[in-house]
């Protein structure tokens, strides 16, 4: 279980926060800025991302505790502090994690000006939301609660493994508009969802005077979805376990569609607007589809001995089994195969910069290298909008930005990020082009690197690429 | 030194970005988490009356009845359980004194742990309420777990027949569990 607590405590400092990119989007000299915009301005001929190194990002999150909130060195008590931290948190903050890593990447320009990009990546996304009722029941038990009703609607967390295999295009329309369309195939490797339940247990003082107290269970209705975990119980080891779930991975899973949109519209050489929406779409479980449903109400006042006559050989009522007879009667658990749609996480982006400083390429209200184009320099500021839907309600973000491109070598993009998760969240990002190789690494809450278990999120992202000029 | 100026900050940056760390935190903390919650739950319960004695047996003055409590001797009671507090609540209309035992008995019907508790006489229209809290620590709760039924018997110190009035038994347990790694 230590180790366990450690593992969880690791991942938790060094891997979570929700999916915002905030870094990457709009970084247009990076070709995976494109699964974030699909109509991003690109300014390159072709790229090929070097396959599975091409973007390799972890990130996630806890809205409201951080590693060394519970682990901090103290000589206050670590009882004390977990127990401080379940009353401190919401039913509404949560746990996140993603995972991405680019399989495949790669895109080209054709001779109609239209650049075709695709791959393939894999995905892990997971949250769940803090069952703040149920943990302190779990923790302090019902005795000083008494007639507080704990809301088992407060159960809720999704988690999805997938393989998502895209293309898109992208097209410059004019000298001021850019739009791009990305389609999208989902192969579900594993998927499980338990959102929308309800219920309440209470223990009050009985009413009906025949015990105690009466425990209650009112209004119960508890759902878990799965796909593509119920046949995995039945294999040997865990190699055949990897083995199936990655044999998913190739259309072998529960399949979806979705579409990414996107556009860039330069308002005049100053000013530049971008916004994209991500992920429209759904999956569909079909195959080794495992729904669990327990509904139900029951009371509980303990056992009640009726002292009835026995004669000899004659056993006393099971008063015990009868109890946990009925109780299960009352929760039975169906067990459901049908299949369901699973609306995938929208993501909707949108930014606003203003570029300034020295011009590249030239100088005065023409792009010299580009004839007929506007003018680009080598700084900008700006504002970034996110916003991801999740069981409970949209995730958001507001993020400022400053952008600087020292050569065309190394560009560095600098964010500020206000978020669920802190409102001193400062990302930096690299981008150095070594003749035809592109490589970026990009990381967020730069503040507390200096101690990462402090951070309540925090993601990194970096990746190679080869790019071809124009 | 301007064109070293973008390498030196690649540089400096990159090796920054892997040099988070971990610092002012003991993971060995995960040794003292000890989670505690105190539960109450309601026990056995029982509406007595003369006529549950009279047909047994004429003049009959003992009851007894007996419940499976697997419960008790569940492998996490036996782990967690720190302490046991019985509380017993019987209210008694009729005009006869009772002594009751609550008997904890293992699979082999061996007693483990006994609780024994006098009730007083009381009047139809003045009901005499007996409390009793039992508190089991230490050995006790080791004794108390290793049972997984409960036998309870009533004895009236003097014929209860043809008497009205009821003994009303209510009763609960508060478990203080102590759940460690």
């Amino acid at each position: 279980m230590k180790y366990l607590l450690i593992c969880f405590g690791m991942f938790w400092g060094f891997s979570m926060i929700s999916q915002n990119k905030e870094v990457l989007y709009g970084l247009e000299e990076v070709p995976q800025s494109m699964l974030l915009n699909p109509g991003a301005r690109i300014n390159y001929s072709k790229h090929i991302g070097i396959p599975f190194l091409s973007q390799i990002h972890v990130n996630g999150g806890s809205s409201g505790v951080s590693v060394y909130d519970i682990f901090q060195e103290s000589n206050t008590n670590i009882n004390d502090r977990i127990r401080d931290k379940i009353f401190e948190l919401k039913n509404t903050d949560f746990f996140t994690a993603t995972q991405q890593i680019d399989v495949l990447n790669f895109g080209w320009k054709s001779k109609k000006e239209i650049y075709f990009s695709g791959g393939v990546y894999q995905e892990l996304d997971f949250v769940l939301y803090f069952p703040r009722d149920l943990a302190i029941l779990a923790w302090e038990g019902n005795a000083n609660y008494i007639d507080k009703e704990f809301d088992l609607g407060e159960i809720s967390t999704t988690g999805d493994l997938l393989m998502v295999y895209h293309f898109g295009v992208n097209k410059k329309i004019n000298n001021k508009f850019t739009l791009g369309l990305r389609g999208k195939i989902y192969s579900s490797m594993l998927s499980f969802r338990s959102v929308n339940n309800r219920g309440s247990f209470v223990t009050r003082i009985s009413e009906t005077d025949n015990n105690i107290y009466e425990h209650i269970v009112s209004n119960a209705d508890l759902t878990v979805n799965t796909s593509g975990i119920a046949s995995l119980s039945e294999l040997d080891g865990s190699s055949q376990v990897m083995s199936k779930v990655l044999g998913r991975a190739f259309f072998g899973g529960n399949l979806g569609l979705g579409i990414d949109i996107g556009a860039t519209y330069e308002i005049n050489e100053k000013w530049t607007a971008s916004a994209s929406v991500l992920d429209v779409g759904a999956i569909f479980h079909k195959k080794d589809v495992e729904s669990y449903k327990v509904d139900g109400e029951y009371t509980l006042d303990g056992i009640e001995l009726l002292f009835p006559p026995l004669g000899n050989g004659d056993s006393t009522p099971p008063y015990y089994d009868d109890l946990v007879d009925e109780f299960e009667n009352e929760f039975p658990i169906d067990t459901i195969t049908s299949s369901y749609t699973q609306m995938r996480p929208v993501k909707t982006y949108a930014s606003v910069k203003y570029n300034f400083g020295k011009a590249i390429g030239g100088s005065g209200a023409c792009n010299c290298l580009k004839m007929g184009e506007n003018q680009e320099y080598n700084q900008a500021v700006g504002f970034q909008y996110y916003s991801m839907f999740r069981p409970k309600g949209p995730q958001m973000a507001a993020t400022l930005f400053y952008y600087r491109r020292f050569s065309n070598f190394l560009s560095v993009k600098a964010t500020y990020t206000a978020d669920s998760y802190s409102y001193s969240n400062i990302g930096l990002g690299l981008i150095a082009n070594l003749g035809i190789v592109n490589f970026y690494i990009i990381a967020d809450n730069l503040l507390w690197y200096e101690n990462i278990a402090k951070a309540k999120s925090v993601s990194l992202q970096l990746g190679f690429n080869l790019i071809f000029a124009e | 030194m301007k064109k070293k100026f973008p390498l030196l900050l690649l540089f400096t940056a990159v090796i920054l970005f892997f040099s988070a760390c971990i610092k002012d935190t003991d993971f060995n903390q995960t040794d003292d988490i000890e989670v505690t919650p105190i539960i109450e739950l309601d026990f056995l319960f029982s509406n007595i009356t003369s006529q549950i004695f009279t047909d047994i047996g004429v003049n009959n003055l003992v009851l007894s009845d007996t419940t499976d409590f697997d419960f008790l001797n569940d492998q996490f009671t036996v782990d967690n359980l720190e302490r046991a507090e019985f509380y017993f609540k019987n209210t008694n209309s009729m005009p006869v004194s009772f002594e009751m035992k609550f008997q904890f008995l293992d699979e082999n019907n061996e007693e483990h742990y006994l609780i024994s508790i006098p009730i007083a006489s009381g009047e139809l229209n003045n009901p005499v309420i007996s409390e009793q809290i039992e508190n089991i620590e230490t050995d006790g709760i080791v004794s108390l777990t290793m049972a997984d039924k409960v036998v309870l018997s009533i004895e009236a110190s003097s014929s209860v027949d043809n008497i009205e009035g009821t003994l009303k038994l209510q009763s609960k347990t508060t478990y203080y569990l102590k759940i460690i790694q």
